[in-house]
Formats: C-alpha cells, sequence, structure tokens
C-alpha cells in the first residue's frame, strides 16, 4: 500500500479544518450552544483541529443555525459565496431544516436546502454540544472527500 | 562565490529559511498546547500549525474586486523575505555567527519594521473597510512600541560598547561575544529596566493578547488578514511564525546568550525560546483581555517609555 503524495496531502489538510458560523436568524440558543461547544474544555473541538475564524474567506467548514428569514436571505447566500471551496455546510439546530418554532412565519423563507447544499444536519432545539461536536466530526469526513 | 552560496544558505536553509519556519511553527504547536491545557483543554496535535499552513496552500485565492492585486499578492511575499533574512542576522552563540556582509543590529532593527508595514499595506490595498481599521491600529501600535524598543536596543549597545571601552556597538556579534565573557545582561541590575521594557515590547510587536489590538477577531475581523485566503494567507502565517522567533531569538540575543558550543548550544537556544514564549507569550494571552487601542497606546506611552528611559540611563551611568 504505498500512498501518493496527493493522499498525504489531503491527510494533513484534513486535520486543519477552520470553523465559520453563520446566523441566518437564528433566535441565539443554538449560537450559545456552538460557542459553548468551542470553549468548555469538556467538548474542546481545538483537538479536531478546528479554530473559528473571523473571516469567510478562511473557513473551511460552514456552521449555520436559524431559519432563513427573508431579511437575512440576500446576505447569507452573498456571505456563503465568500467561503472559498472546498468546503462543507452544516445544519446546526432544527431551524434549517423545518424552520422549528418558526415553521409557516411569514417572514421565514422555508428549509435551507432549498437555497444552500447542506452536507450535514444536526437536529435539535438547541442541539447538545456531543451532537454538533458529532456534526462536525461528520462534516470533517465529508471534506476529506472533497479535497 | 562560496561566501555568496554560504550567505544563501544562512538565509535559505540555516538559521533562515526552513529552519527557522519550522522552529516557528513548533512553537506555536506548543503555544497552542499550553494555553490549551492552562485553560483545561485538551489542546491541538503538536502539529497543528504545519496541518494548517498544508491545508492553507490547497485552498483557493481569493482576490477581492476593490483590492490592488499586485500589492494584495506581493505584500506578504515582502514580509516572508524580510523575515528570513532577518532570522540570518541573528547569531546564536556556540553555533551560528551571521556574516558581517548581512548587516548589524541596525539592519536587523528595519527588517523588523517590515511585518508591520507589510500589513498596514495588506490592510490598505484590501479595499474593506476593516482592514483600513486594521491599518490604522497597526500604524497607531508600532508608533507607540518603537520608542521604547530602539531605546532598549540603544541601552544594550551602549553598555557593551562602554564595557569595551569605545563607546557605542551595534554589532550583534560583539554584543553576544562581550556577555560570553562577562556575563549576561540579565544578571546585572542596571539592565533590568531595559529588560522589562522589552518584555512588554515582545506581545505588541507579535500581536498577541493584551496588544492584539490591529487583528482582534471580533472587533474587526483580523482585520489586514480579513480578505485573504489560501496560499497567501498562508504566507501570512508563515511570516508570523518566522516572526515569532525573530523577536524572541532577538531578546535572547540582547539579554542572555550564554550557551555552550555545538550541539548543545542549539538545545539550549531552543530550550531559552521556549522558556520565553510560555512566560513572555502563552501565559500573558491566556490571563488577559484585549485592550482597546487608545489603552495600548496610552499604556506604551507610560510605562515600557518610562522604562526604558530609566534603562537608557542606567546602562549609561551605572
Amino acid at each position: 500500500m504505498s500512498l501518493t503524495r496527493s493522499q498525504i496531502v489531503r491527510s494533513l489538510s484534513a486535520r486543519s479544518p477552520w470553523l465559520y458560523r453563520i446566523n441566518a436568524g437564528s433566535c441565539n440558543g443554538c449560537d450559545v450552544e456552538l460557542a459553548t461547544t468551542a470553549c468548555i474544555p469538556r467538548y474542546d473541538v481545538e483537538r479536531l483541529g478546528c479554530q473559528y475564524c473571523g473571516s469567510p474567506k478562511h473557513a473551511d467548514i460552514v456552521l449555520i443555525t436559524g431559519p432563513m428569514t427573508v431579511r437575512v436571505k440576500d446576505k447569507v447566500l452573498r456571505l456563503y459565496e465568500e467561503i472559498p471551496d472546498p468546503k462543507v455546510t452544516v445544519a446546526v439546530g432544527i431551524c434549517p431544516i423545518s424552520g422549528g418554532v418558526f415553521r409557516e412565519s411569514y417572514a421565514v423563507c422555508g428549509a435551507m436546502d432549498q437555497f444552500l447544499p447542506i452536507d450535514v444536519n444536526v437536529p435539535g432545539c438547541p442541539p447538545r454540544p456531543q451532537a454538533i461536536l458529532e456534526g462536525v466530526a461528520k462534516a470533517i469526513a465529508v471534506w476529506k472527500e472533497r479535497l | 562565490m562560496v561566501d555568496t552560496i554560504i550567505l544563501l544558505a544562512a538565509v535559505l536553509v540555516f538559521p533562515g529559511g526552513l529552519f527557522v519556519l519550522a522552529l516557528g511553527l513548533g512553537l506555536k504547536g506548543v503555544d497552542r498546547r499550553i494555553a490549551a491545557r492552562l485553560q483545561r483543554r485538551v489542546g491541538p496535535p503538536l502539529l497543528q500549525p504545519f496541518f494548517d499552513l498544508v491545508k492553507l496552500a490547497g485552498k483557493r485565492t481569493l482576490v477581492p474586486e476593490d483590492a490592488c492585486a499586485p500589492v494584495f499578492l506581493g505584500a506578504p511575499l515582502v514580509g516572508v523575505v524580510a523575515m528570513m533574512v532577518a532570522a540570518a542576522l541573528i547569531p546564536i552563540q556556540g553555533v551560528y555567527t551571521p556574516s558581517p556582509i548581512l548587516g548589524d543590529l541596525l539592519v536587523l532593527f528595519y527588517l523588523m519594521v517590515v511585518p508591520a508595514v507589510v500589513l498596514m499595506v495588506a490592510g490598505s490595498s484590501s479595499g474593506s473597510p476593516y482592514g483600513a481599521i486594521g491599518f490604522s491600529r497597526e500604524m497607531t501600535m508600532m508608533l507607540s512600541y518603537e520608542v521604547p524598543i530602539v531605546l532598549v536596543v540603544v541601552a544594550v549597545a551602549l553598555r557593551t560598547g562602554m564595557g569595551q571601552g569605545d563607546g557605542i556597538t551595534f554589532s550583534l556579534t560583539e554584543i553576544v561575544h562581550y556577555q560570553q565573557i562577562h556575563g549576561a545582561f540579565l544578571l546585572d541590575p542596571a539592565m533590568w529596566p531595559a529588560f522589562l521594557a522589552f518584555l512588554a515590547f515582545l506581545p505588541a510587536n507579535l500581536g498577541i493578547a493584551p496588544f492584539d489590538i490591529p487583528e482582534a477577531e471580533t472587533e474587526v475581523l483580523e482585520g489586514p488578514l480579513l480578505e485573504y485566503s489560501g496560499p497567501a494567507l498562508g504566507l501570512f502565517k508563515a511570516m508570523a511564525a518566522i516572526k515569532t522567533v525573530v523577536v524572541l531569538s532577538l531578546g535572547i540575543c540582547l539579554f542572555l546568550p550564554n550557551a555552550p558550543d555545538g550541539l548543545a548550544g542549539l538545545a539550549v537556544q531552543i530550550l531559552k525560546l521556549l522558556v520565553v514564549m510560555t512566560i513572555g507569550m502563552t501565559l500573558l494571552r491566556v490571563s488577559l483581555g484585549r485592550m482597546r487601542i487608545d489603552q495600548g497606546f496610552a499604556f506604551f506611552l507610560k510605562l515600557p517609555m518610562a522604562l526604558s528611559i530609566a534603562g537608557l540611563a542606567a546602562a549609561a551611568l551605572v
């Protein structure tokens, strides 16, 4: 079994997924869970090589929370375009899947996957930190295939 | 011809170039690991900065529409090259003595300003308002910490020169040689104010909390680095890694260069780098929050400035 150069580069690169959070009109519940997932020692995501970055242009894995509200739709799509390929999208919470408690609201555009390609769903209102970590781990596996 | 090859090797392989890049990334890995342990986290693998760099090399580089592309992409290259030359200028006692052709402390001093200037150019050429804010903050910080560090360097140069009996010397090799014979300046109470001023300069120059104001993630979204992606961002990370080693080695060179010859000297140098980094950077950044730009500016005009003036006076008079 001989490793080619690109395989080595791919397996090294897969150990450095940088995270970026997009709030698409979330109630902040999931965002608090995301923050604790990173900050609380017990659920340290940095051991997977992850780090939160302030700029979408540095990101590899996008974590989207909230139902897509009418007001933020264009901004979210524009922000998504700014993230360089290859990228993986993780929808955090029930809202991106169905709208959650905001379902059928006049202010909500509907399921997130109509607008963006979603790779991993992490349902919950809000999801537990363990679930978010599992979602990130799955996203890393997806990302490794795309490199 | 042989001289040219030796010079090129010093800049590109050891102690500049590849060696200093690997050392800088390794130090960064240790720094992140210690910071994580201090916060009771597991922390990333020690080789994490290497993985990050490999990853960035494979990503796409985006150039904003409003950016001035040649300047935007050229800036990080200039920064990395300047830092590689700077690393070749600093002697390691018992291991490496730089050729006098490369330059002395004054040249090193100009080269050390380059990364800050590169960040300013990068921020202002990116066409992003956050980059512009980062540019203005970087310049403010530079103006505030530059005067104390000049005085610190002059204090050390003056002390060495007076010890040798010929006024002032700006040769790093002679500064190291003098301390090897007469004992480290760190053990000389007259040099303590200058040393403290250097410790204050360290986090400001390297952009570490509480002075990471120009690249504040939560306020200006990493400022000058906001619009960078892929290999260009990787070059900035490489520049920061090399700069860490350069600034820490300069501190070691000015205040505690004493070491045995050969491989043991190299081991002692790396050990000193680790200790200074843990105390001067890691402990600081996990225990303090970020200052506002006006607080940072005022801080440097008060305490480090007073310390460096006192240091200069002590070096000249005591």
